[in-house]
């Protein structure tokens, strides 16, 4: 596929120049004819993250003008939490070819005792699991790569892994399985649909090109959706001269403070470019109206502060100096829009991450075809670094929400990755 | 109420807007006046969602933009509860009068306007024996008409959707306008909106076979589906040619003709993967579905209907009605010489925004402010005339007509139309 990881380099501790090159060759496994899958997930129930991906795998998704069934076998699955109303039990038994099985490692093996698939998923996305003092719902998704890599170790072979979301809600361990994923040489890929999903206009960051500033609209809450934001940004900043170099520094801001900051005016006074945010509203088509009986109008600053209970920005600092915002507008918007301002020519590019809000919600099925592309050819098409830079970013956020709103350096957040030209975003 | 100084409010594209209207009196003078001339105006409604185009703007390219030119006087047809020209006219500035001559003279003797838009849809209207509701379109289009011809001066009009329900009438309005000399605009979003993904025809291409689907009711949604497909297929080598022959089928007949191989199972199987509103069992637990390879069409579509179009340069194009399967419209067709089969979503964006029709009022826009219609007011014709044709076949029985008289021949635009930027 279309790009190439050149090289990761984690700070905090630095790590060894040989570990680098290494990670140049990521290790692929010899290609499958029809790979048989295994699914990790932690709930299953309608609209959830796993009957959205899982179930593609099993009936197969609209892609290229045709129906297209995946080319592989989910041979099984394992479901962290079955409460009343949800769907695995009835996919079981629509699917009786795929296992029911009661543990991770069971999934994996088929009862073997060993190895016995070729890919696996891990969707550990909604479900109930506790909740931090600092708001971050503590999904499972490492404690389930860690059973996962377990099983690798004992049976001395590994497969790619695909991780939905974010790494993990703690950054030593999303390091951590990313470090384990290069040591046992295996595919890791990462993320959401935000990266992949239609664009309105179908647009890309110029590659290569310089942004002095960027900004991204979204909705949703601290420590989930937020996350997705964060990826729309990166997916397209990676692409700019030099490649990616890390975050320096990140500020979260939330309440009317986020108001005192539109006001500013720019960056350079503790605020953003108002025409950024201006692009990104006029790019939205799920926009609020704060004007009775007119049903798309554009809002004034008045209006945004109606609309908008609780705002939340966050200020982000790259290291190439770079600079970022990334704001959740509840009440505003209900889709996630980008907007960069270039140089030196000045001029502004902008879009919507079109995500098809009904039932079947199309934008799984372009994460969904990288994920096979993931098992077919043992090559992640999207860096993990995207999705460790962006994993590390949400956790930064909810942090310096924690103290008290105070900006917070990131040293640990120097992630460094460069992409191949090609776009990967849907437009077939 | 709103006052137009609260809707400029403190944005920059207003401040902007607000210092050309004080700086220049000459500026203010080149302002386009526009007459709006509608069925009904209540929330949601046509007339609200393309006339506040011209009186809040709209986004345009990553942008709010506010249109050059001014709705200055309207009229309005029915005002039940809930009608909003009231207020729109007190906010901006304009009047409603009591008749369509009055508002397109503002009250005098001659034509006092730059623009005419006609918005008739909505509104409490008879139907007549095919299902048709009967909007004045062209009771509202001749009245405009008599005033450009006692005014000796006439001035672009945009008609939104199809020109009548009849024919004859839709023809006589295209002809007054050739006879007057000014540019006409009809039609809805469909062409213009966004496509997914952005597929368009190469100009003087050779179609083999083409599909629509759409779903809603007769007439006014079958015409949406009818008007998509065709500002695609017209751009064939030689351009539309006129249609030869029609024929609407309705229920099990239409699964039979699929079997038959009247319409392509192939081409509604690529157009149906471009669905994002698929219903069925998706519905109760949001799984993806393979439609048609999986035969549960005829199980969720209980009343399906299609409509055969044959034009004179011999394409067979066909509508297929599929409610109950999905919620929005795509489209497949197969090239001469290729076994590849292309296809894609026009895009109906959600509501309440409903930003397609800004894609549509940036056309209207476009035409009040050059002159100029961006696509032949043909296209809104032809459709006008194989719509009523396909009513009148369901009427006698679902027989296939001939239609001599629907011969409208027009060439496509060269550049593309619909929503990219």
């Amino acid at each position: 596929m279309g790009w190439l990881t050149r090289y990761i380099e984690i700070h905090s501790p630095p790590m060894p120049r040989k570990f680098r090159a290494e990670s140049f060759a990521v290790n692929s496994p010899p290609p499958v004819a029809r790979p048989k899958i295994a699914a990790v997930v932690t709930l299953y129930h309608k609209y959830s993250h796993a009957q959205h991906i899982v179930d593609r795998f099993l009936y197969g998704y609209g892609w290229n003008g045709g129906h297209h069934k995946p080319p592989m076998e989910l041979v099984s699955m394992y479901v962290d939490q079955r409460p009343a109303g949800e769907l695995s039990a009835s996919r079981f038994q629509e699917f009786p070819a795929l296992r029911m099985a009661h543990t991770i490692a069971d999934a994996l093996t088929l009862g073997s005792g060993k190895l016995a698939v070729d890919g696996v998923l891990l969707i550990g996305e909604h479900g109930v699991y506790p909740k931090n003092e600092k708001g971050q719902t503590q999904y499972p998704r490492h404690e389930f790569f860690t059973q996962i890599v377990d099983v690798f170790k004992k049976s001395g072979r590994s497969v790619p892994v695909f991780n939905d979301k974010h790494l993990s809600w703690n950054w030593n361990w999303a390091r951590e399985m990313v470090d384990t994923s290069r040591a046992l040489r295996f595919p890791l890929m990462a993320g959401s649909s935000l990266p992949v999903t239609r664009r309105l206009p179908e647009v890309d960051f110029p590659f290569g090109g310089e942004a002095g500033e960027v900004l991204s609209i979204g909705y949703g809450n601290v420590d989930s959706y937020d996350f997705h934001v964060l990826e729309t940004i990166q997916c397209m900043v990676e692409r700019r001269k030099g490649g990616e170099s890390g975050v320096a520094a990140i500020q979260a801001i939330r309440g009317d403070e986020v108001w005192r900051r539109m006001q500013a005016g720019s960056w350079q006074a503790g605020g953003w470019d108002p025409k950024l945010f201006d692009a990104c509203v006029c790019r939205s088509i799920r926009l609020e109206s704060a004007r009775q009986s007119y049903s798309d109008v554009f809002p004034t600053p008045r209006d945004v502060r109606k609309l908008v209970k609780t705002p939340v920005a966050y200020r982000i600092e790259y290291t190439d100096g770079l600079k970022a915002t990334m704001l959740l507008l509840n009440g505003l918007v209900t889709d996630m829009t980008f907007a960069a301002r270039m140089q030196p020519s000045g001029e502004y590019m902008s879009c919507l991450m079109y995500l098809p809000h009904r039932e079947v919600c199309n934008f799984f099925s372009p994460l969904v075809n990288q994920v096979e592309t993931l098992f077919l050819t043992g090559k992640s098409p999207r860096p993990i670094e995207r999705t460790l830079l962006t994993t590390g970013l949400t956790a930064a956020g909810v942090e310096s929400l924690w103290n008290g709103q105070q900006r917070i350096t990131t040293p640990h957040l120097a992630v460094r990755y460069q992409v191949d030209h090609e776009s990967a975003y849907w437009r077939t | 109420m709103l006052t137009r100084r609260e809707f400029l409010g403190t944005t920059s594209a207003a401040v902007a807007l607000a210092g050309l209207r004080k700086g220049s009196a000459a500026a203010s003078a080149q302002r386009k006046r526009i007459a709006l001339i509608s069925t009904v105006w209540f929330y949601q409604s046509h007339t609200q969602h393309i006339g506040d185009r011209f009186l809040v703007g709209y986004p345009h390219q990553g942008a709010w933009h506010r249109p050059e030119m001014d709705v200055v006087a309207a009229y309005v047809d029915q005002k039940p509860a809930g009608d909003l020209s009231g207020e729109r006219a007190r906010s901006f500035g304009f009047k409603v009068y009591p008749t369509i001559p009055e508002a397109l003279c503002c009250g005098g003797e001659k034509l006092a306007v730059d623009a005419v838009l006609i918005i008739g849809e909505h509104g409490n209207y008879l139907k007549n024996e095919k299902g048709q509701i009967l909007y004045p379109r062209y009771d509202f289009f001749k009245k405009c008409v008599a005033v450009f011809e006692r005014s000796g001066r006439a001035v672009p009009v945009y008609n939104d959707k199809h020109l009548s329900f009849s024919f004859a009438k839709a023809k006589e309005m295209v002809a007054d306008s050739k006879r007057l000399g000014f540019p006409m605009l009809a039609g809805s979003s469909l062409p213009v909106t966004w496509r997914l993904p952005e597929l368009e025809l190469p100009l003087d291409c050779h179609i083999e076979d083409a599909l629509m689907v759409g779903v809603g009711s007769s007439d006014p949604m079958d015409y949406h589906a009818l008007e998509a497909m065709q500002c695609i297929v017209e751009r064939r080598n030689g351009g539309e040619t006129g249609t030869k022959s029609v024929q609407l089928i309705e229920g099990d007949a239409v699964w039979k003709a699929g079997e038959e191989g009247r319409w392509s199972k192939a081409l509604l199987s690529a157009a149906l993967s471009r669905s994002d509103l698929l219903l069925g069992k998706t519905l109760e637990d949001a799984r993806p579905q393979d439609l048609v390879g999986g035969g549960v069409l005829p199980k969720i579509v209980p009343h399906p209907a299609a409509y055969f179009i044959e034009r004179r340069d011999g394409l067979r194009t066909t509508l297929l009605m599929l409610n109950g399967a999905v919620a929005d419209y795509t489209f497949a067709c197969r090239l001469k010489g290729s076994d590849e089969i292309l296809s894609t979503q026009f895009f109906l964006t959600p509501t309440p925004n409903v930003t397609y029709s800004a894609s549509l009022g940036s056309k209207i826009e476009q035409m009040f402010a050059t002159g100029q219609a961006p696509y032949p007011v043909e296209r809104t014709l032809s459709v006008c005339g194989m719509l009523e044709s396909c009513l009148d076949s369901k009427l006698r029985g679902h027989e296939r007509l001939a239609t001599p008289h629907l011969d409208v021949a027009y060439r496509a635009p060269r550049e593309s139309q619909f929503c990219r930027a």
